[in-house]
């Protein structure tokens, strides 16, 4: 590897000493203040300091906050439970660069399906380590293993160079192991600082007033304004990415997993994220990532894993992504991934379309869930053979808007029609006979049935019709082999057509969505962000699938928060903001930066004549 | 004044006394059924875990002629059906519904096969004296002094376990545990959280305050026992906690007013209002009724709610 680890930099005023200060909010277990032998001299201080907070700590905020911070580096100040190895690295290994956390040969069976099979991975002290590789590679399987919620089936976990095992989350979280998963964990009807305190050991009695002060201060530390007293359902969902980011770190994680956490997140959010996992590392944070963002992997990690079909199949090291240059890397990256070079990614026809207008909505409104108006007299027409993006920051309506053609939310005012046929709040069942596909952005939630197997699920939405059911009894071969013909023409990663849908990965559950919406032959295809979870080439695939669509003379919205793919591909563009179509653009005549400006403020003006 | 000879003021002392008095059972198995829920238990082996808390209790009480043996015998038959409720759902991830109907079911077969066993189904009374305190002059104020400050302790204890359980709920740290196991309990588990071991705790305080409430009502308060003596209460409670919000302050409000209901109730019949009884009788029951469907819409009900949970699994 031959890379230099720079040695932790000295304390940062603010961050570490801040993250330190709250590693002992909701728990006091000593290692928060456990110091090395090197830092003796530094041991009565520390339980000086220890005993003047826990006196104090309601009455002098002010003291405790600006206090010095108790220990120099995130590898002595997070240690492990007393009986637990503590993190011994002696300054002298430290200077070898020994990894913070090494996973050998790690295998992981699921039935007949070999998620890890011998899967290593190094961590440096201080590094942000990408986790990269196709739908199904085996990526979170490899991050739940160290997060104690898996059990390896074989190979071997060191931290520190010490062999540990993790029999479950709270010991990886006492080995200063933390993990904010793919999907959230975070209870939505409990209070920001009761989410942050679940699971930390103090005393019986909660004492949630004596952290929320230093709490408030964390929370503003990362950009957070919210009362630490607010429910977690009301905000939003990079709030609560930033708050299961405090969480994790408030437990004294010196190793912090996330798994896609950018998948999620509008641009500006994305931003946000990656200023707090940088300043991590300059705090000593080892940091791992996984997505499916290339241009995000290069512009925030040090290092990049990847895997393919459960294996290791690649490695890039800082030098490695130096010498060949971030094209150059990239290249090297997508070749591993897919296993050879993929098809040059396909330029696409665009065109402006003449076909009759299929979908029309005419000043239509609606309720959101929360009572608020989310969509405000908008109309649209979309043209059989057109592509219609939706451009918009997360939450200006879009989902709304899906769900109103789908027939999923009552409009309060204005018109519905399909091929000049009035639709206007004419119910799911009925738009969908209509020839209306919806293709929603919860996957999990509303778009499959978690309990039932991939081929239930395919003939979901048709299985009171032929061949799927004759009179009352249901075809269970017939329902079998259309869920095979799905599979085999959207290549959809299962054992079998008999498996519960829950265990494919977000990737395949999204083919075979998609699958299922395409072979009813609607006239009209609504998807919301299609492609959210997928790896590149899956993410392609159904950019291509969209767009022959749509050239075989069917209607596409698509809604999207990655303005990149409603550019790929949108014959018309148009821009969502606060529930309205602010402008609309033919996809020759965009201009990004109005387009960009249009997202965040509804509005055109340049910002600079405003000045 | 007067009713049909019968003092006003002793009639409504006696529509409040009677009204606490069968709160009380409710409210207890209530308390402990709201941690079941809030940790994902819908436990509808509540009516079984109280019936045998009736017949335990009372056998014990008969034989010792000790209220405080007969509560601990009561509890403990409690506890063990919940165990066995834990070990079924929790452990094995039997469904929830079904376990509980069988241990509703087990528990009246049993306690009725025991019963003509060991009493030949003869209805004997036990003899004990639970311990009555009289609140000076608190217990002299007109109609509700002798309702509220002249009763046996246990009434008293019930009612003080209502701000207990609600500070254990809302401002402990098992408290939180449950409530974050009962809505989410993968994330529970991702932060720490012993998820089986909180479910086990929290069933387990369930039978014993179920086994605690039967025990009342067959040694403290009628001190007989007659098979199938809980006709449905357990349920009630149930249905009383979802109408409570799993709030315990709400859930004694929500008993104390089906108490009353109920109450009020008998004492028509005794003042002779022209009404038949079963339909008198009916009161309480269409109250609960309605208050569930009024309430139904509102209330969200713990999410992961009679959902098993296992590590690993999606
Ligand atoms: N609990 C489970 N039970 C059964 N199979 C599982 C389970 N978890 C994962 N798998 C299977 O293991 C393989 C790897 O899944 P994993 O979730 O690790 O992929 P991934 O790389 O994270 O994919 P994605 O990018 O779509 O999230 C997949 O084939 C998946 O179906
Ligand atoms: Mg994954």
């Amino acid at each position: 590897m031959g890379h230099e680890i720079a040695s932790p930099p000295a304390p940062l005023p603010v961050g570490r000493g801040e993250i330190e200060r709250l590693t002992c909010l909701g728990d006091s277990r000593p290692h928060c203040h456990s110091e090395r032998s090197e830092e003796s001299l530094r041991g009565d201080e520390v339980t000086g300091m220890r005993e003047r907070k826990e006196k104090h700590v309601s009455t002098n905020l002010g003291e405790v906050l600006h206090c010095e911070p108790l220990v120099s580096t995130w590898g002595t100040s997070v240690g492990t439970t007393d009986d637990m190895t503590d993190g011994t690295a002696t300054t002298q290994e430290r200077a070898m660069v020994q990894p913070i956390v090494s996973m050998r040969e790690i295998d992981k069976r699921f039935g007949p399906v070999r998620a890890n099979d011998k899967v290593s991975l190094t961590l440096y002290p201080g590094e942000i380590h990408a986790v990269l590789g196709e739908n199904g590679a085996g990526k979170t399987t490899l991050m739940n293993i160290l997060s104690g919620m898996y059990q390896p089936d074989g190979g071997t976990i060191e931290l520190d160079g010490k062999p540990i095992t993790i029999g479950s989350p709270s010991e990886a979280l006492a080995h200063g192991i933390g993990t904010v998963y793919q999907h959230f964990t975070l209870v939505p009807n409990l209070s920001v600082i009761e989410n942050v305190v679940l699971g930390t050991k103090t005393g019986f009695v909660l004492n949630l007033s004596k952290g929320e002060q230093r709490l408030k201060e964390v929370l503003t530390e990362f950009e957070l304004n919210t009362d630490p007293n607010v429910e977690v359902r009301h905000l939003s969902i990079g709030q609560r990415q930033r708050v299961e980011i405090i969480k994790v770190l408030m437990r004294g994680t010196r190793v912090l997993l996330l798994d896609e956490p950018t998948s999620v997140l509008t641009p500006t959010e994305v931003e946000g994220l990656f200023r707090i996992l940088r300043r991590l590392r300059e705090e000593g944070v080892s940091v791992v990532i996984i997505t499916h963002k290339l241009e995000e992997a290069l512009d925030v990690s040090d290092r990049v894993t990847i895997l393919r079909g459960g294996k290791n199949v690649g490695e890039l090291g800082p030098d490695d992504i130096a010498s060949a240059g971030r094209a150059g890397a990239r290249q090297r990256i997508v070749e591993t991934m897919f296993g050879g070079m993929p098809a040059a990614a396909e330029t696409f026809q665009q065109h402006v379309a003449t076909g009759k207008t299929l979908l029309e909505l005419s000043g239509v409104s609606a309720i959101g869930d929360r009572g608020e108006i989310a969509i405000r007299e908008l109309s649209i027409q979309l043209r059989a053979g057109e592509i219609y993006g939706i451009a918009g920051v997360d939450g200006n309506g879009q989902k709304e808007l899906g769900e109103i053609i789908a027939g999923q939310r009552k409009t309060t005012t204005g018109r519905l029609a399909l091929d000049g046929t009035d639709y206007t709040n004419a119910g799911v069942a009925t738009l969908s006979r209509a020839g209306v596909g919806y293709i929603t952005d919860d996957r999990l939630g509303e778009g499959v049935v978690p309990g039932m197997s991939v081929a239930q699920n395919a003939a979901l939405k048709t299985i009171n019709r032929s061949p799927f059911s004759k009179g009352f009894w249901l075809d269970r071969k017939a329902i079998e082999a259309n869920a095979n013909t799905l599979i085999e023409q959207f290549s959809v990663r299962t054992p079998s057509a008999q498996t519960k849908i829950t265990l494919l990965s977000g990737g395949n559950i999204q083919k075979l969505m998609l699958a299922r919406e395409l072979a009813m032959d609607p006239r009209v295809i609504v998807c919301n962000k299609p492609t959210y979870g997928l790896d590149l080439k899956t993410a392609q695939f159904v950019l291509q699938t969209l767009r022959q669509e749509a050239d075989s003379g069917k209607a596409v919205l698509l809604i999207s928060s990655e303005l990149d793919e409603i550019l790929e591909i949108s014959d018309r563009i148009g821009v969502i903001y606060n529930g309205e179509i602010v402008e609309t653009f033919e996809r020759a005549q965009v201009d990004i930066e109005t387009v960009g400006r249009l997202m965040l403020s509804g509005r055109a003006a340049v910002a600079g004549s405003a000045a | 004044m007067t009713i049909n000879g019968i003092d006003l003021f002793d009639f409504l002392t006696a529509i409040l006394a009677t009204g606490l008095l069968r709160a009380v059972p409710l409210v207890l198995a209530s308390l402990g059924d709201v941690f079941a829920q809030k940790a994902g238990l819908l436990n509808l082996g509540i009516e079984g875990m109280m019936l045998a808390g009736c017949f335990f209790g009372f056998y014990a009480a008969y034989h010792t002629e000790s209220v405080p043996l007969g509560l601990l015998a009561g509890m403990a038959a409690g506890l063990a059906l919940a165990l066995l409720f834990a070990v079924l759902t929790v452990h094995l991830r039997v469904d929830q519904v079904l376990v509980g109907l069988a241990i509703t079911i087990f528990a009246a077969g049993l306690t009725g096969y025991l019963f003509r066993d060991l009493f030949g189904g003869q209805n004997v009374s036990a003899s004990v004296r639970p311990m009555t305190i009289r609140i000076p002059l608190l217990a002299d104020i007109p109609i509700i002094g002798k309702a509220l400050f002249d009763r046996q302790l246990l009434f008293y204890i019930a009612w003080l376990l209502v701000p207990i359980f609600a500070f254990v709920l809302n401002r402990t740290r098992f408290g939180l545990n449950v409530r974050a196991v009962g809505e989410n309990p993968f994330a529970a588990d991702a932060a720490g959280v012993n998820v089986i071991q909180v479910r086990y705790l929290a069933m387990s305080l369930a039978g014993i305050m179920a086994g605690f409430a039967g025990a009342f009502l067959a040694v403290a308060d009628l001190k007989i026992f007659t098979i199938g003596m809980t006709v449905g209460q357990g349920f009630i409670a149930l249905a009383i906690t979802m109408i409570g919000g799993w709030s315990p302050w709400k859930i004694a409000f929500a008993a104390i007013l089906f108490g009353m209901l109920n109450a009020l109730g008998d004492s028509l019949q005794i003042i002779g209002v022209n009404v038949r009884t079963e339909f008198i009788g009916m009161f309480p029951y269409i109250g609960i009724m309605i208050a569930m469907i009024v309430l139904a819409r509102r209330t969200s009900v713990p999410a992961a709610l009679a959902v098993p949970y296992a590590r690993g699994q999606r």
